[in-house]
């Protein structure tokens, strides 16, 4: 099976110290690497034996209501990698083989993983809703590690990840691009608001180090004018760092190994400026890996890790806005409200900053997933992006007339755009809940 | 045959049901928890780590929110057997008198208790049917189920089948004898089992799926717990404090 993303090459996969396993010890390799992180994860096992094949998740995943391709559904998703485990490392399945279950690893197994683990948006609707709990995110996190330890990676995740070694961002911003992108956002916001706002780089003795997503300083840099703004306004000692402009991490979403290099560049990040407080910008799943994985793969961190909005709403009472006449919904980015318990604070900061704030249905920890989740925003896939999204455009459209639609999340704003566009909602602004902070905000 | 059946075959089962599933549940808990995969919004404290647990081990309310017809016949079926299980502990070790304790005669007690077993095994017989039934008819669940899926549900069905089968026909089967039996079991001076081919059929198709069960999906009943304790734990608080079980995911580069 030929999967719908482009696959990295022997070299390009070298760039980042990994050998494209040759076709014929595929299968030894594979079974290989999957017995040696079967251990590493209780919850791996776990839910590999613990599911009954209810099929309730089927109703629950956008993925599979958007596509309606049978191997979308979660425990289906999830019985690619359970089959070759039972096979392999079960006593039910070496003995009783097909009757419970079991695949033998063939030709197909790695097009098939490809294919649908690249489907899956790690946005663990499913175990919201499956009886036991059963996250396929966790199983979906390890396929994609396994087939990336293979030297199996889509091009797009490659690409990131070279990035994110050779800078310490997705974009592969260097220090140089950094000071000279910031003195023109600088110079930006002061002709709009006639105060000068500094966006400190690798400021020492700072006490807040921000780490802002890359994307910030791009596509969604109002996201990026509204922080600057808040920490000016609350007189802040902060900073950011040249050698982590990123808040995502890809690692995350292909590779643990990945994961762990690039949270231990913000670990060494903030002891390099003194911070004593790190703050996350608006990205989704590198809040999740920070704030649930830091932990676990650098060990004790000395500093305090919250989100910008969890820094934002503790001090509203201390900021004035004139509020925008405007109608507006809030998407939460599921790694922020179910995987990373952002959930009130950005609602109670734009009911702070507008007239009218409207929910959508369902909402917070069981909000639908945009489509992009997992760092599916391969241009090679826009067609099934968009079935993805499906679920995310109903949603909106459901809410009736709003004038913007807050979508804080790197990924988010990158995805639900073209979606919307695609599906004909465009009537509406879109960006992030630090824009609308930005635009309301009194300075003085 | 008989001696087998009766005298051997429940010694294998019962340690290999034992056996298998502290097996099972050693090696998920050997296995190390390095990342909080805790589901928000999250309980406060254990209290509510324990009172969130509960509620979906006793009202399956996740699956109550995702699909109700599923819901219903699933935690019929659950109750139905959780009721079954317990009422042959208690009705056969008291011999259906356990309701003289709440102040009834020996004879309404035995009524009874005839009366809620019946009453038990006619909920689980038809929520079984009901779910074999779904099984087929949702195509894509029908699609997704394992030769395995049906024998489960086959297996329970044969096995209720049976105990209805004693309960309703006219075929006497003497209560007493088989609790002297089981006492027998229990106290390991295993007695010849009474002579009942239907009792005999029942109790040796229970036996083959205690021995049946730690190495099949239904293991779900241990799994449920290490699960769901995985989404509701407290997740992690920065600065962090007292020492952290790193994961190793056998990092290439030396240097980290």
């Amino acid at each position: 099976m030929k999967p719908p993303l482009h696959i990295a090459k022997a070299n390009e996969v070298a760039a980042l110290g990994y050998r494209v396993t040759p076709e014929a010890e595929l299968k030894l390799r594979f079974v290989e690497k999957l017995e040696e992180m079967l251990p590493k994860l209780r919850s791996l096992m776990t839910m590999l034996d613990t599911c009954t094949r209810c099929g309730s998740c089927m109703q629950q995943c956008h993925s599979y209501l958007g596509t309606e391709d049978y191997h979308n559904i979660p425990a289906v998703r999830a019985d690619l990698m359970r089959s070759i485990y039972k096979r392999y490392f079960t006593w039910a399945g070496r003995t009783l083989n097909r009757f419970v279950g079991a695949e033998d690893f063939d030709e197909d197994t790695v097009g098939k993983w490809l294919t649908y683990f690249y489907q899956c948006n790690e946005c663990r609707r499913c175990a919201r809703f499956c009886p036991f709990g059963i996250d396929t995110a966790e199983i979906t996190i390890m396929a994609r590690h396994i087939l990336s330890e293979l030297g199996i990676m889509p091009k797009f995740m490659q690409g990131v990840a070279a990035n994110m070694v050779k800078t310490g961002n997705n974009m592969g911003i260097n220090q140089l691009a950094t000071l000279d992108t910031v003195e023109f956002m600088e110079d930006d916001l002061l002709e709009e608001t006639g105060v000068s706002i500094k966006i400190p780089v690798d400021k020492p003795n700072s006490d807040i180090l921000f780490i802002p997503s890359s994307a910030d300083f791009f596509t969604n840099v109002y996201t990026m004018y509204g922080t600057a703004k808040l920490f000016h306004k609350l007189k802040a000692n902060w900073t950011i760092s040249s050698s982590v402009l990123e808040a995502a991490n890809f690692g995350l979403l292909f590779n643990y190994n990945a994961m762990h290099s690039h949270n231990l560049r913000l670990k060494e990040a903030a002891a390099a400026v003194g911070a004593k407080t790190v703050i996350q910008g608006e990205c989704g799943h590198g809040w999740r890996a920070a704030k649930m994985y830091t932990e676990g793969l650098n060990g004790p961190v000395p500093f305090e890790l919250i989100h910008i909005h969890e820094y934002c709403d503790r001090h509203l009472g201390q900021l004035k806005f004139n509020k925008l006449p405007i109608r507006v919904t809030l998407h939460d980015p599921c790694n922020l409200a179910r995987a990373g318990d952002v959930i009130e604070q950005p609602r109670r900061i734009v009911r702070a900053c507008v007239d009218e704030f409207v929910e959508m249905t369902p909402n917070r920890e069981d909000n639908f997933c945009c489509g992009g989740g997992s760092g599916i925003l391969m241009d090679e896939m826009m067609d099934i992006r968009m079935k993805l999204g499906r679920k995310k455009a109903e949603q909106v459209k459901a809410v009736g007339k709003i004038d913007y639609l807050a979508i804080p999340c790197s990924i988010c704003k990158a995805q639900i755009p073209p979606v919307m566009k695609h599906y004909g909602l465009i009537d509406f602004e879109m960006g992030g809940v630090m824009d609308l902070v930005g635009k309301a905000i009194v300075l003085d | 045959m008989l001696f087998l059946i009766g005298q051997v075959l429940p010694y294998l089962a019962a340690g290999v049901f034992l056996a298998g599933m502290i097996w099972r549940i050693a090696t998920w808990l050997k296995c190390p928890v390095p990342f909080k995969l805790t589901m928000f919004p999250a309980p406060a404290d254990t209290a509510g780590r324990v009172l969130a647990i509960s509620k979906e081990l006793i009202l399956f309310d996740s699956l109550r929110r995702s699909e109700q017809g599923l819901w219903l016949w699933a935690w019929l079926m659950h109750i139905g057997l959780f009721a079954v299980v317990g009422g042959h502990i208690v009705g056969i070790s008291q011999l259906g008198l356990q309701f003289t304790a709440l102040g009834m005669s020996p004879s309404q007690s035995v009524a009874m208790s005839a009366a809620l077993g019946t009453g038990a095994g006619i909920l689980l017989l038809g929520a079984l049917i009901v779910l074999f039934y779904r099984r087929t008819a949702v195509p894509e669940v029908k699609r997704m189920s394992n030769p395995a899926d049906y024998f489960d549900i086959l297996l329970l069905l044969a096995i209720v089948i049976s105990g209805m089968h004693m309960r309703l026909t006219t075929l006497e089967v003497d209560l007493a004898a088989i609790r002297s039996y089981m006492a027998g079991l229990i106290t390991f001076c295993p007695a010849a089992a009474p002579q009942n081919w239907i009792f005999l059929s029942h109790f040796f198709l229970v036996n083959i799926l205690l021995i049946y069960f730690p190495f099949s999906k239904l293991v779900h009943l241990a799994g449920f717990f290490v699960t769901r304790s995985l989404i509701v734990a407290p997740p992690p608080a920065y600065p962090t404090a007292g020492s952290i079980t790193k994961a190793d995911f056998g990092a290439r580069r030396a240097a980290e």
